[in-house]
């Protein structure tokens, strides 16, 4: 990361505007700033108004008032063609293209500099080809888009969008069709991209977790259509990332990192377990059915985790008795039966 | 060498060792249709003629002037109609568009249908008859002016409205208005001018004049020459317009010029030689399939050549050689060209292809 500042925005209004008079607000006194090799992801609820930020930041729909600088420019001096040499993209819709191979796509990517008929240069070849080897799509070259994985076709549309060699990428939601592994394989790549080729990166994403995991900065909407900027682990500390997405039920959990589901509270319980992986999968397994931790005697049930030559054993002490398990799966078996029966008296 | 794809390579290449073979079957297939006819002229005649010789006066007349100027005429419109259709499949990103679909053989039929019908109705055919060239050429303004007026709609209403689907779904509307009107039309004629118009729409290569010739010819050039200019664009298209757009292209600019060349290929091809069906939708899915690729800067030098190969063919058959019997051209095309679409397309799904644009 330099300290060069690739995108500011100031006072910017972004919204829409019908036949001038009816004025559609969806998010205001936006000040954003955006540092070369920064990756940054755009997160906030539904209906918050990313894509319209994504499409005024990228100079598709105007501003309704305030000026976003990309590069020290005013946006809409650019031309076309210094524009794409500044900025790409990687849109939501699926490109639906038959016989081209990821070879041809990411050529396209060097339109801006190519000649009238599009004819590829050797350093433009060269370019093409390292795009697709730093998204790890190296293999993909020859095959046809229309064969491939919706994970390899995201693959091959960043890469297409970084052989624009742009200052700035933008991405409006690249994970959206992608399982976890490829979410997870996709942030990656960016993130690499963005710190091995110092490219700035904006990405709208619907992912928390990710977004905190991956992002130099995160930029949350609101659903008032303010914007929170700052280091993830800041916003995660002061309580602002948990706020703007909270709804009724739904609790961010801060250790954790993750929202919670909730379920409905049934005892307490004491753990008593060396640090280590079954401890926390096990905290995980009571909560889940509605156990919460507590401190010394006054817990409904206790459990202790066990590690010998056999493998982990989970010893459970309930008021009715106590139970020997084999795994996990046995333990809530034991405690929701019992639990049931002490209910009953 | 490997057309089938199976093999990783530049389409570029691959199309630069296939094309001697296709330039190869275009003079071939050209020859052939020089030949064939009602009367056939053989081989040895025909070398005669071309070196500068003298044989049969039938067979010089009929070779100059009908053999020539009709093989002439079907080498260029089936280009036109193939690069009109790949336009179209590109632009509207839909394997099913063809030139026709923005309304301009609509156009070019109602204002046949309008020249033809007041001529039958003022008893003004034999007005026509007797003014020449002009009255050749009647049928041929009536349909230029037909097609771009619809042109002149479509332009009008694409300068206000981005979306191609609308004008998609506005050049179908456009045509439904010009069928329903060419049908009111036929209501109040008599039974010559509607034969007369119904030849018409069978399409034939074989009303061209030489002295024609030059005024079907400079246009389809100037259309193929705009469309070669187009590769690019077209190229940055295939991702969608927003992606075009966001790598540096002027999508009004490049959307104007796109549908004005489709309507001056389109609409000088159905003024001469009647509106021609399936050639242009076919023939680029045939070179999409054939060529393995959706690179333009194959498939427009390739349907040029593809499509000219084709309307010979179709051309021949139509004639049923050593026959006075004339068959409909467009009958000829979808029954003989169908099959052998179907076959490229399926060959294609052993390797996971099927129609895409």
């Amino acid at each position: 990361m330099s300290d060069v500042t690739i995108l500011t925005s100031s006072g910017l209004s972004v919204g829409y505007r019908n036949q001038k008079a009816i004025v559609k607000e969806v998010a205001k006194d936006l000040n954003l700033s955006l540092k070369r090799g920064e990756l940054v992801c755009l997160i906030g609820p539904n209906g918050s108004g990313k894509s319209t930020l994504i499409r005024t930041l990228t100079g598709i729909q105007p501003p309704l008032c305030g000026d976003i600088l990309l590069c020290d420019r005013k946006i809409g001096e650019f031309s076309p063609d210094e524009k794409a040499k500044t900025l790409s993209v990687v849109l939501t819709s699926q490109v639906q293209a038959g016989y081209l191979t990821a070879f041809d796509i990411v050529a396209l990517g060097r339109f801006p500099y190519t000649n009238w008929a599009g004819k590829l240069t050797d350093s433009d070849k060269k370019i093409v080809i390292s795009a697709l080897a730093s998204v790890g799509a190296g293999e993909l070259e020859g095959r046809f888009i229309h064969e491939m994985s919706d994970g390899e076709r995201q693959k091959v549309m960043i890469a297409r969008a970084l052989a624009q060699e742009p200052e700035l990428m933008v991405l409006d939601e690249p994970t959206a069709f992608l399982d976890l592994p490829h979410k997870i394989e996709t942030m990656r790549i960016l993130k690499n991209v963005a710190q091995k080729t110092h490219k700035s990166i904006l990405l709208s994403i619907h992912d928390l977790n990710l977004a905190i995991r991956c992002a130099d900065q995160l930029w949350i909407i609101n659903r008032k259509g303010n914007m929170i900027t700052g280091t993830p682990e800041d916003l995660v500390l002061s309580g602002i990332f948990g706020s703007a997405f909270e709804i009724d039920g739904v609790n961010f959990d801060p250790i954790r990192g993750e929202f919670t589901i909730p379920v409905e509270k049934k005892g307490t319980f004491a753990l008593s377990a060396p640090e280590s992986v079954e401890r926390i999968w096990t905290l995980y397994a009571l909560e889940r059915i509605g156990f919460l931790p507590t401190d010394g005697a006054a817990a409904d049930i206790s459990v202790t985790v066990r590690k010998d030559g056999k493998g982990p054993r989970w010893h459970c002490t309930h008021p009715n008795g106590d139970h020997e398990c084999g795994s996990i799966h046995e333990l809530i078996e034991c405690i929701s039966a019992r639990h049931k029966g002490g209910d009953d008296h | 060498m490997k057309l089938d794809g199976t093999e990783k390579g530049d389409s570029m290449r691959r199309f630069v060792l296939a094309l001697p073979l296709i330039a190869g079957i275009l003079i071939f297939v050209f020859l052939l249709d020089l030949m064939l006819g009602s009367v056939n002229i053989p081989p040895d005649a025909l070398l005669t003629i071309l070196t500068g010789g003298t044989v049969k006066e039938t067979w010089m007349n009929i070779f100059w002037d009908w053999r020539v100027p009709k093989a002439i005429t079907a080498v260029l419109v089936g280009g036109a109609l193939a690069l009109s259709g790949l336009l179209m499949q590109t632009y509207f990103r839909n394997p099913l568009a063809d030139p026709y679909i923005l309304g301009i053989s609509s156009g070019a039929s109602l204002g046949v249908a309008i020249i033809m019908m007041s001529a039958g109705i003022c008893g003004a055919g034999a007005i026509f008859a007797s003014i020449g060239l002009l009255g050749d050429m009647s049928i041929s303004v009536a349909a230029v002016l037909g097609a771009f007026a619809v042109l002149l709609i479509i332009l009008l209403i694409s300068a206000k409205i981005q979306s191609n689907i609308t004008i998609l779904i506005l050049g179908i509307m456009v045509s439904y208005i010009s069928g329903a009107l060419v049908t009111i039309l036929l209501q109040f004629t008599d039974e010559t001018s509607m034969h007369t118009y119904s030849l018409w729409t069978f399409g034939s290569f074989s009303g061209v004049t030489w002295g024609q010739i030059p005024m079907m010819a400079v246009p389809l050039i100037i259309g193929f020459i705009l469309t070669f200019c187009l590769v690019k664009p077209l190229n940055a298209l295939l991702l969608g317009e927003q992606y075009a757009e966001s790598m540096g292209m002027n999508y009004n600019r490049v959307r104007i010029v796109i549908i004005s060349t489709t309507a001056l290929l389109a609409g000088v091809v159905t003024a001469f030689c009647g509106p021609i069906g399936f050639l242009g939708i076919a023939i680029p899915h045939f070179c999409r399939a054939f060529f393995v690729t959706a690179d333009h800067r194959v498939l427009v030098p390739g349907c040029i050549l593809v499509g000219g190969i084709i309307a010979l063919i179709t051309d021949i058959i139509s004639h049923v050689p050593g026959t006075d019997i004339v068959l409909p051209l467009n009958a000829i095309t979808a029954l003989f060209g169908a099959p052998v679409v179907i076959w490229v397309i399926l060959r294609g799904t052993k390797f996971g292809r099927g129609v895409t644009t």
